[in-house]
């Protein structure tokens, strides 16, 4: 099934990103090159752990038009309706060595066209599941025809063995004055690895907002990369990750503004407990001539724990005068006060945790764009609340 | 009901209980009075369990079981509500999931069922009412962007819904207009009963012609120099407190 011999694999395998990349100072890939070696020396087969039930579980929790990834294979669904989909053959040519990797390995792509106003989101499930150690691909390209307005749910979860490596490849198109709301729910188990890159290409006065939760993934790293280079375009986008014991996960955006008038806003946020690690790094570049660019981008995270680490740094690049740019990042712990002040009302120390923290997050989830998903999310965000401050010694 | 015995605590290195003794008997309705930084506030948060005040001596019991051994929700839970001179917002929290959350904590530890959806509005619509409240103020966050007397009305409600057998008032009533005041002091004067007690900091007589006291006391540094009755407040109004420091101290 791979189209390169097993020397050019192990050769893209050793080319994968370290921590001596400036870009992947914090975030260690050793893992994810160590399953992949392993996989492949062990003839690249994966064999499947019983993901069936959890993909009906899944499928049935929102409503939505559903592609199904199963440890890197497709499977379509029945009927659509305002929505074009085909294989896909021709990925682009890869630019770093994860996109080799993921053209080197990719079992099937996926091209998914909106036209019109689909009455139902497309969704996305990347799911994976092996007996052994295993690595799997995927890649989706995501086209909103002109004038198209549309929902997208990406699900990115994993079951079975202990080692697991997902690479994955998301490419969204917004055409002109498209409409693309997009949510992302990421609950991979908590010893699994995942990279997931995401572009977003924007046509004029195209409009493109999402939301996105990271709830799982024992070592996680999200690249989003937003290009503006049509003017009017309209991007918002959020991120919530919750870490706890043992987690890692890495959030590195980048938008560029190559043309105005756009704007762009991005808000992170972060709840940490436990010995875990979790980075957010946004960039924003203003090109030259891209006058008229409003970037505003805010990352805010609560640490509960001692052991709890965070980088956050945001980088702003401007090269033109007319820009309104904003960037604020603060780390913070629960607040003593509202904490006892819960807790004269009879609220335990772990319910008032949970209610502070859910706070702290319930801007995200009240601003998920796609209204169908929102109680799903908010039940998703709770739960895992509930896991991570539970799991907890206390330092305060 | 509460029994506080030479209390002293401090916060950081400095001592601001020095030994202070004050008993409430089911029934009854106590005033603090004292002048700013006597400790009024200190009392009403030791009582409530705030780790950040040490108590390094005396003893505070309640119905008879040692308060200071409990976790603040265990008071509570017993019986002790706090009505907080600056109450705390909490953006993002839901009022009414705040005060069903306070409620089923309670009936949790009595050993009662948690309230149903359509009880528990009743119950805070009715007691809103009462307190001339708009219902809208539920769906807020807690004390998010409300005005200084909004809050106050706010504790109240809290109080009037969790019915606790000791309220402790810290100002409540600073920062409140005329009609705000009435409507307190009948949510607190609702509230009072022969198996109930009271104790209200306040630093105005005012309040005090809406709840008639059964004891008034003088809190001046660390310690309560003057007990009397509500006659005590009309003199302290008319004459402030260094009277009886003066007399405390001579
Ligand atoms: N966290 C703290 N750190 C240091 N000193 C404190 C702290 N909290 C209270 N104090 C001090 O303790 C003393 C008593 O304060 P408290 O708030 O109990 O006074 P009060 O009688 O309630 O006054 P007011 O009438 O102004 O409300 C004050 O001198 C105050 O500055
Ligand atoms: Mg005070």
């Amino acid at each position: 099934m791979t189209r390169q011999s097993p020397e050019d694999l192990r050769e893209i395998v050793g080319r994968l990103p370290t921590t001596r990349d400036e870009d992947w100072r914090y975030t260690d890939l050793s893992r994810a090159r160590d399953i992949t070696s392993r996989w492949l020396e062990a003839g690249a087969k994966t064999v499947a752990a019983d993901i069936d039930e959890e993909i009906e579980r899944i499928t049935g929790s929102i409503d939505a038009t559903w592609f199904v990834i199963a440890n890197g294979e497709l499977r379509l669904p029945g009927a659509t309706s305002g929505i074009s989909a085909e294989r896909l053959d021709d990925v682009p040519a890869a630019a770093n060595a994860l996109a080799e990797l993921n053209s080197a390995l990719l079992v099937d792509g996926l091209r998914v066209r909106i036209d019109g106003a689909p009455d139902k989101p497309v969704g996305l499930l990347f799911i994976d599941g092996a007996a052994d150690a295993a690595t799997s691909q995927a890649h989706v390209e995501i086209e909103f025809a002109a004038g198209a307005s549309g929902d997208v749910v990406e699900y990115h979860t994993s079951q079975g063995a202990q080692d697991h490596y997902a690479n994955t490849i998301v490419a969204i198109s917004v055409g002109d004055n498209a409409n693309a709301a997009h949510l992302r729910i990421q609950s991979r188990d908590l010893r699994h690895v995942q990279t997931t890159h995401t572009t977003v290409n924007t046509g004029r006065d195209a409009r493109f907002t999402s939301a996105s939760f990271d709830l799982g993934g024992g070592l996680v790293r999200n690249d989003i990369v937003i290009g503006i280079s049509n003017p009017g375009a309209e991007i918002s986008f959020d991120g919530l990750y919750l870490a706890g014991e043992g987690q890692h996960i890495d959030n590195h955006t980048r938008v560029d503004h190559r043309v105005g008038p756009a704007t762009s806003r991005q808000e992170y946020r972060g709840i940490l407990n436990g010995r875990c690690r979790c980075v957010w790094n946004g960039k924003a570049i203003v090109h030259k001539g891209a006058d008229g660019t409003d970037a505003d981008q805010a990352n805010h995270n609560l640490l509960l724990s001692e052991k709890a680490e965070i980088d956050a740094k945001p980088e702003l690049e401007i090269y033109t005068d007319d820009v309104k740019c904003s960037h604020g990042t603060t780390v913070g712990q629960l607040d003593e006060t509202s904490l006892f002040y819960l807790r004269t009302r009879g609220l335990d120390r772990q319910h008032a945790k949970q209610v502070l923290t859910h706070a702290f997050a319930a801007g995200l989830v009240s601003r998920v764009p796609i209204e169908s998903a929102k109680s799903i999310v908010s039940e998703l965000v709770k739960t895992r609340l509930r896991e991570i401050i539970q799991s907890d010694e206390d330092f305060s | 009901m509460l029994e506080i015995k030479n209390l002293k605590s401090r916060i950081g290195d400095s001592e601001i209980l020095r030994g202070l003794s004050l008993s409430v008997n089911a029934g009854e309705v106590h005033a603090i009075m004292g002048p700013n930084g006597s400790g009024k506030s200190t009392l009403a948060q030791v009582v409530a369990g705030h780790e950040d005040y040490e108590v390094t001596g005396g003893s505070v019991t309640f119905k008879g079981q040692d308060l200071l051994q409990l976790e603040p929700e265990e008071r509570a839970r017993n019986g002790i509500f706090l009505g907080f001179q600056y109450p705390v917002e909490i953006p993002g929290v839901n009022n009414a999931y705040l005060l069903k959350a306070a409620l089923n904590a309670k009936r949790k530890h009595q050993g009662i069922d948690e309230i149903d959806a359509f009880e528990f509005l009743k119950l805070a619509k009715e007691k809103m009412a009462m307190l001339g409240m708009d219902p809208k103020f539920l769906n807020r966050g807690v004390n998010e962007g409300f005005s200084g007397g909004e809050k106050k009305r706010n504790e109240i409600l809290q109080m009037a819904m969790l019915e606790p057998e000791l309220a402790i008032l810290d100002e409540t009533d600073s920062g409140l207009d005329i009609d705000a005041l009435k409507a307190v002091a009948q949510g607190v004067n609702s509230l009072r009963g022969p198996d109930r007690a009271i104790i209200l900091v306040t630093h105005y007589q005012r309040l005090l012609d809406y709840i008639e006291p059964d004891f008034v006391h003088v809190l001046s540094q660390g310690q309560i120099i003057k007990s009397g009755d509500k006659m005590l407040a009309h003199e302290l109004e008319e004459k402030g407190y260094d009277w009886v420091r003066e007399a405390a101290n001579g």
